[in-house]
């Protein structure tokens, strides 16, 4: 009975463990390529944080053809991770990233175990060894844009942001949005409420209900958790409850008749940097920024909705972006760590 | 005024995945079972609830009777694991608290393997929306309350009389509290405790299910990897809080979910309070009630978790 027992075992932590595997995406064969292996905590098509990364690569491994060999594994929790990392090493690659900055510690340790070979984590500014790049969102750029387009949307003056956790590139976006509402209609008020969690798309959808209850007629948010806010909106199809998003995915599904913009992350700027960096000898030490600057972030207005989109609302964005595509630090949102709202 | 109405019209659809899932885990405890493995049921019945309406609309819109065929699977799926589970505890006897990680682990990961072979990725389907009972969703402040949700709020509470009555009014619950109390006295009276067992966890396994169909369905409107995010050991733990009773347990599954709609409304006050504070504040509160809960009021079930072999003498 006891063997019975921990066979059902053993096959139930299989069948847990079916996706902590990783996959070969691409193989070059070539000795000069530069290798990269990707670590995400969830999966390469989870339409938010760890298929920007992946697009990231596979965008960059189309704008240099034949330099970049590329792995990833998904589904690896920081405790799981190590073993991805020891086999990477192993396997010889060049750059190994572990994508979020949950993986600080680990890579900060298995750096020093393999100093020939360049790390990279974020997103996070700290910068924790020479063979270790960070990356680090500058989103209070994009929480700006839509910020604008809320504030000139909104006829409530009442608006909605479903924020994961206060910290990170969240928190730059979240006050960047802030920024932008207040500087096209500071009467309106930015409700601000946390799941506390990063893919809880339940309690996502619930702050948003919370939100559109209490009058918020344009929601925000960021990280795959949005998602369930935005299906939250979509559940009022008849009324004029609108999303702004972070992530330009979700201009192509089903609710994204209910989303007038969206900004996403263009991490091939981020690998392509690193890549430039590794090929020159650097492994490491340099915190690389996203930005509209470095074409780190790509804007779009939906299509579906650009009715919604008035002449002034078109011209301040247009304003912003090209002041933002003009320079790498930008006055206007540069006060962003000094936004306070509710929490 | 308004304030205090948008909290419990939105806590009361909050509450139902706990409610009914509790319920669920409630038969199971009754009937001197301890049921870990809730989670993974539920998330086998939040994958397999919205797979029909997906496959079938590909996000486009669908007859609702899709959308009630998935819970229709939702609930079979969840009682088979019931079945299953039933074999591993009840027949082979196994430990209660391991077999039942065993199955969080097994439901948990089949759906996302499942969901990844069918799907791909996070997917949203038209769901089963709202629908107001006429006239009585129009009287004010309690039609918006109580007659203005989805079908499956109705049919979660009404399980609530419903849990009790077939637990303490009919023959059949009288033999589960039986076999949770004294199986073996239960067996000296010819009641087989083995097949009342493996009734009790169908009937569990099976709100199971339905309680992660609503998730996907109802609440959610998709699935993804992870979308039970803990709330089945929450329905554990709200049976312990109920005392394994219907009524109790109704109002533990509302008294989180009011405090977790409470909280988020706070947080939007914009009051100068750390948000991880009041995220916490709806498991703070369960947690407070039960250490203020009479010991005597928290016996549970005398046999729960004791598996059950009329060739030993206990």
């Amino acid at each position: 009975m006891k063997k019975f027992f921990i066979t059902v075992l053993l096959i139930s932590l299989a069948m847990s463990m079916t996706f902590a595997q990783g996959s070969q995406e691409t193989e070059t064969g070539d000795d000069d390529v530069v290798k990269i292996a990707l670590i995400i905590e969830n999966t390469i098509d989870d339409k938010g944080w760890c298929q920007a990364m992946h697009d990231g690569i596979l965008l960059a491994q189309e704008q240099n053809p034949g330099e970049i060999e590329y792995s990833y594994s998904e589904k690896m929790k920081p405790v799981d991770a190590g073993s991805a990392v020891l086999q990477y090493a192993a396997e010889g690659y060049d750059v190994i990233i572990a994508h979020g900055a949950q993986y600080k510690n680990l890579i900060t340790e298995m750096s020093e175990q393999y100093p020939e070979i360049s790390f990279a984590f974020g997103t996070s500014s700290d910068i924790v060894a020479d063979n270790v790049f960070s990356y680090m969102p500058q989103s209070e750029e994009t929480g700006y844009l839509n910020g604008l387009i809320a504030g000139l949307i909104t006829k409530n003056n009442n608006i909605g942001l479903v924020g994961p956790v206060d910290g990170g590139d969240a928190a730059r976006y979240n006050r960047g949005f802030v920024l932008g509402v207040e500087k096209v209609n500071p009467d309106a008020e930015v409700h601000v409420a946390h799941t506390g969690s990063f893919s809880d798309f339940v309690k996502a959808a619930e702050v948003a209900q919370t939100q559109i209850k209490s009058g918020a007629d344009v929601l925000t948010g960021s990280s795959q958790q949005a998602l369930g806010a935005l299906r939250a909106v979509a559940d009022y199809p008849d009324e004029d409850i609108w999303w702004v998003g972070q992530d330009l995915a979700q201009l192509g599904i089903p609710e994204g008749y209910k989303v007038l913009s969206a900004s996403s992350y263009n991490y091939a700027a981020v690998i392509n940097t690193i890549v430039d960096y590794v090929n020159e000898g650097v492994l490491g030490g340099k915190n690389v920024p996203m930005n509209f600057n470095n074409d780190g972030f790509i804007f779009e207005f939906n299509e579906t909705t650009k009715d919604m989109i008035t002449s002034e609302i078109a011209s301040e964005v247009e304003e912003a972006l090209e002041n933002f595509k003009g320079q790498a630090s930008h006055p206007t949102v540069a006060s962003w760590s000094s936004v306070e709202y509710n929490n | 005024m308004t304030f205090v109405i948008n909290i419990l019209s939105l806590g009361i659809p909050f509450s139902v995945a706990l409610l009914i899932a509790s319920l669920g885990e409630m038969f199971n405890q009754r009937a001197g079972i301890f049921n870990l493995g809730c989670e993974g049921m539920m998330a086998m019945g939040a994958f397999l609830g919205m797979l029909v309406p997906y496959l079938v609309g590909q996000g486009s819109y669908v007859p609702g009777y899709y959308n009630y065929l998935g819970l229709l699977l939702a609930l079979a799926v969840g009682a088979l694991l019931g079945l299953v589970f039933g074999v591993v505890v009840v027949t082979f006897r196994a430990p209660q608290g391991i077999a039942g990680i065993g199955m969080q682990m097994f439901g948990v990961g089949t759906a996302g393997t499942l969901f990844r072979h069918f799907i791909g990725g996070t997917q949203s389907v038209p769901g089963i929306n709202v629908a107001p009972i006429p006239l009585l969703s129009d009287i004010p402040v309690l039609g918006v309350l109580f007659f203005n949700h989805n079908p499956l709020v109705y049919v979660a509470f009404l399980m609530v009389p419903s849990a009790w009555y077939l637990l303490f009014k009919t023959p059949w619950g009288l033999k589960v509290r039986a076999v949770g109390t004294h199986p073996r006295a239960a067996d000296s009276i010819g009641i087989d405790v083995n097949k009342v067992r493996f009734q009790a966890l169908m009937v569990g396994g099976a709100l199971a299910g339905l309680a992660g169909a609503y998730l996907s369905l109802c609440q959610a409107k998709m699935f993804s990897d992870g979308i039970i995010a803990g709330r089945g050991f929450i329905a554990v733990a709200l049976v312990y809080f109920g005392h394994w009773h219907p009524v109790k347990i109704m109002g533990g599954a509302l008294l989180f979910t009011l405090a977790q709609a409470l909280q988020l409304a706070i947080q939007g006050l914009g009051i100068d309070f750390p948000y991880e504070f009041l995220v916490m504040l709806p498991y703070v509160m369960v947690i407070i009630v039960l250490a203020f809960s009479r010991k005597s009021q928290i016996t549970g079930p005398a046999a729960l978790g004791k598996p059950f072999n009329r060739e030993i003498r206990a």
